[in-house]
């Protein structure tokens, strides 16, 4: 490992489903000598791309985990995670962004912007995560690398420039030309491993200037010595170029453009050099902690391996030898035979062995110094833990985890398969924050839980894959919640003198909306309720949230004030009090017109304008608001918000309308109330269900 | 329908509606927002299209410049702001009421053209998923022949009874903008039945209607503000 960390990078490649990351990443690894020979994703030969590590990724020609690994260019250490493009694995993109100081957004050039990139890009804006863009696949029919750039620059906002400029398109693409060097150049050898550089053709020679140009000027903002030396008319050096184009990248201000054909084996290198250039290395970047010993104040670190360790436990994955967990270390070093500190549970670890990942092979290193990714065996603990070094107590800012918005009841097939599910659930819950089980208390039925159909079928297919577990799985079910509407008073008494110790209390108060989960509010004064009882009677209130009275969903956005109430000397106690609150909730909970919210995707679909019409009555029929269409050429984008429960094998649908040559991609948006005739229809189902499970 | 008092008391009304709150402008009818780049055209059409969600109409906004994306936080933004001003309550749930009344349809500036649009139209009618009775087209060059297209959009507005607004961009050779029609327009002028112009003057961005609207609207001082972009309070008229 390199001692230096300006000499790191490490980043993250991150695009739409069928970008060609997983094949950029496959070359990637080619040219650093990481792996002897190409194997595409689909591909022929059976073995799939190095980096889709898990069988069911090959299968499928999609990557769901991110395998991490790490390659070495012109005396640069490059540590690599690979991204999931599907929306339903974004937890697994969020991650990675988290932990990385540099991505590459790889856009397809027939495709461009795709819905699924400007998920992604969000996601990098939140966490700051400078960028290079890779226009991938100009060799196919259709490639049109302005016309991405363009949209790089309206969809997404990015001051998009490129450093490239290609010689030929489609089946003519040949070569790029490096604006930078003003030099053609081409990749010949079996495997485009052979740089080949050449004067700019005479065609091109004019375009490429005038490129040349306007890349200087695009740079010139972030570098004076680069305007000074525009305005004296100096020869314009590479390295100062550079400077001022890393500067302008680091601060987000610049996205550099690069252009190729991973799978044609042209370009690659030159992104590598890009990024060894361009991107941040690990201590261009400022991380921030919070001191848990002092209010959670923000604390910067600095990737001196000499500091306290501070590391975030970034994924965990179930390998041959126990559990594998990717670390990335900030600050301090992280080595074998250390004792380190989970600040989540307090618990000493000891370190054992510490290796660096190569997709699903490994290399032993002795030590993980800051600003490094790697990973350690035989650790015990969930994906976001933060370990640290004895006498500090410093935790990462949490990252952002959505909730889940859909569920379905599982259960084993044969009794073998029982043990291997709890074994496989264990281990995805710990892996995927966004992925929750629980026993339903009712049904005896045990429930996952996620972000889409998608998400919940991945991870029924490893269990039986990875786990030989044959599961069954029952209909998914939409996470609906209850709230109230309007304000509403209480004033109950819970009374019980049936002999033996009494029961004495009275809470009153009211309900009210609130923009929160859950509110309470002691407004009570003159000790008319004592105290000592005023938590008992909040623990009272939230109890009631798990199951709310209308429909037995968890109840949320609620405000609880309490005024008023009265207590008995001998027969008030905190259980009193408690069943006093459950009784005020009730008779509150009645009168404030409570109601059913369900989740509402945003729904984006990328179809062929022909298939406008026919696509956009399949989103006006699930309940759907069309918030508008963007007309791009030849394919036509529909922005829609759409009720999850009307989304249920709406795949199959949009492949049947349009032959197969749409694709949508859906995010959970918000809650919303239901209307009227569906919260009918609901109550039916739920009493007929409640009459049935009373019936057994 | 949601606010009365705020739409009766809305300034456009002054521009755009008669005494008794009719649209001056007849079924099928032109208008356009007239100004160089910057000023303000876009805020101004969605005042305008927000006063019509608000009057209960469904509302078409096509933009040849930005996204789906950027154009529902214009509406947001100047929505917003409305509310703010005019301290409205449950501006979030009036926003959401509005929203299914709103379609969005983002065109590339070269491959927009009436019959496509026209294809797009009936399309959502047909299915029922649309049926708009405003339409605002933001950004259609006029600097390039439009006559043709824009008679067959005429029969088109004429036959679905709907109105449409413009923005129109002045160049900067056209200025100053004086108190009549650019001759850019000159070509198309006569399918116009409004025409408002938005022109900086100081410090200060005042409208002025052209063509059409209340003869006592002319010059008559109302005027943008420059950090909301909304019509200025003190152009308003009180319901009666």
């Amino acid at each position: 490992m390199k001692d230096n960390t300006s000499r790191v990078r490490n980043i993250g490649i991150s695009a739409h489903i069928d970008s060609g990351k997983t094949t950029l990443t496959e070359r990637i690894l080619f040219y650093t000598k990481r792996i002897h020979a190409i194997h595409d994703v689909k591909g022929k030969d059976g073995v799939g791309a190095t980096m889709d590590s898990m069988e069911l990724e090959k299968e499928r020609g999609i990557t769901i985990a991110s395998a991490a690994t790490f390659c070495e260019w012109l005396d640069h250490e490059i540590n690599i995670i690979d991204t999931p493009g599907h929306v339903d694995f974004t937890i697994e993109v969020e991650r990675s962004l988290r932990v990385l100081d540099g991505a590459v957004l790889v856009l397809c050039s027939v495709g461009g912007v795709q819905s699924q990139s400007i998920t992604v890009d969000q996601q990098m804006k939140r966490y700051k995560v400078p960028c290079l863009a890779f226009i991938n696949k100009c060799d196919r029919s259709g490639a049109n690398p302005d016309r991405v750039i363009k949209q790089l620059k309206e969809k997404l906002g990015h001051n998009a420039v490129s450093l490239q400029l290609p010689i030929g398109l489609e089946a003519d693409f040949s070569g790029v030309i490096d604006l930078l060097s003003m030099k053609a150049v081409y990749f010949d050898g079996k495997n485009g491993e052979i740089i080949r550089t050449e004067d700019i053709p005479e065609s091109l020679k004019d375009e490429a200037a005038r490129k040349r140009e306007e890349l200087i000027d695009t740079a010139s903002i972030f570098s004076d010595e680069l305007t000074e030396a525009i305005l004296e008319e100096k020869e314009i050096s590479e390295s100062l170029i550079i400077a001022a184009l890393r500067n302008g990248t680091l601060s987000r201000k610049i996205t550099p453009v690069l252009l190729g054909s991973a799978y044609k084996n042209k370009g690659v290198q030159l992104l590598l050099d890009a990024v060894t250039r361009l991107l941040p290395c690990p201590s261009d970047i400022e991380n921030e902690a919070l001191d848990m010993d002092n209010e959670e104040t923000p604390v910067i670190l600095t990737a001196d391996p000499k500091q306290p360790l501070v590391a975030l436990a970034f994924k965990l994955e179930e390998g041959q030898y126990g559990q594998l967990t990717y670390i990335r270390v900030y600050q301090g070093t992280l080595a074998k035979g250390d004792t380190i500190i989970n600040v989540r549970t307090g618990r000493k670890v000891k370190v054992g062995r510490v290796v660096r990942m190569h997709a699903n092979q490994m290399e032993e290193i002795e030590s993980i110094p800051g600003g490094y990714i790697g990973a350690l065996f035989g650790i015990d603990c969930a994906s976001g833990d933060t370990f640290v070094s004895q006498g500090i107590s410093y935790t990462m800012t949490s990252m952002y985890v959505p909730k889940p918005v859909i569920s379905l009841a599982i259960a084993p097939k044969d009794s073998k398969s029982e043990t291997n599910i709890s074994k496989a659930l264990n281990r995805f819950t710990k892996e995927d924050p966004t992925f929750k089980t629980y026993v339903s208390e009712e049904t005896g039925d045990t429930i996952i839980s996620g972000m889409g159909e998608l998400h919940l079928e991945v991870y029924i297919e490893r269990m039986r894959r990875e786990y030989n577990a044959e599961v069954s799985a029952g209909k998914p079910k939409v996470a609906y919640r209850e709230t109230i509407t309007r304000k509403a008073e209480f004033n109950y008494t819970h009374k019980k003198q049936t002999g033996g110790a009494g029961q004495y209390g009275r809470i009153a108060g009211y309900l009210e909306p609130a923009e929160e989960d859950f509110i309470f509010d002691n407004q009570v004064r003159g000790g008319s309720i004592p105290t000592q009882y005023i938590p008992a009677c909040e623990k009272g209130f939230r109890n009631c949230l798990a199951k709310g009275p209308k429909m037995e969903f968890p109840v949320t956005g609620i405000k609880v004030v309490i005024n008023d109430g009265a207590s008995h000397a001998v027969d008030s106690s905190e259980m009193a009090f408690q069943a006093a609150a459950r009784g005020a909730f009730l008779e509150g909970y009645a009168k404030a017109k409570p109601t059913i919210h369900e989740p509402i995707m945003k729904v984006v679909v990328e179809t062929p304008t022909e298939f406008q019409g026919s696509v956009m009555g399949s989103l006006n029929q699930r309940r759907g608001i069309i918030f508008g269409t963007q007309d791009e050429g030849p394919m036509c984008v529909i922005e829609a918000q759409i009720p999850l429960a009307e989304m249920f094998g709406y795949s199959t649908v949009l492949r049947s309308l349009t032959q197969g040559k749409a694709q949508f991609t859906m995010e959970f948006a918000t809650y919303k109330q239901i209307p009227q005739s569906v919260a009918e229809e609901l109550e039916k189902k739920y009493s007929e269900e409640k009459k049935n499970s009373q019936k057994r | 329908m949601l606010e009365k008092g705020f739409i009766l008391s809305h300034p456009l009304g002054r521009l755009i509606e008669n005494e008794s709150g009719e649209e001056i402008m007849p079924q099928g009818g032109f208008g356009a927002i007239l100004a160089r780049a910057g000023v303000g055209k876009t805020a101004i059409l969605i005042q305008i299209a927000i006063h019509g969600l608000l009057s209960g109409k469904n509302v078409l906004h096509i933009s040849l410049n930005d996204p789906v994306k950027k154009v529902g936080l214009w509406y947001k933004e100047v929505y917003r702001n409305i509310a703010f001003q005019n301290k409205i309550a449950d501006q979030e749930q009036i926003f959401d009421s509005m929203l299914p009344h709103r379609f969005i349809m983002t065109f590339e500036v070269e491959g927009f053209s009436v019959p496509k649009l026209e294809e797009r139209l009936t399309d959502l009618m047909e299915q029922n998923i649309f049926r708009p009775q405003l339409i605002l087209i933001d950004g259609l060059p006029f600097d390039e022949p439009q006559k043709a297209s824009l008679s067959d959009l005429k029969s088109f507005a004429k036959k679905h009874s709907l109105n449409i607004w413009f923005t129109v961009r002045i160049h900067r050779d056209e200025l100053p903008v004086t108190d009549v029609i650019p001759a850019m327009l000159n070509d198309v002028e006569d399918l116009f039945e409004t025409a408002i112009s938005i022109q900086p003057e100081g410090k200060e961005i005042y409208l002025k209607v052209l063509k059409g609207g209340k003869s006592d609207s002319g010059a008559s001082g109302l005027s943008l503000d420059p950090t909301t972009m909304l019509i200025n309070q003190n152009g308003w008229i009180k319901p009666a």
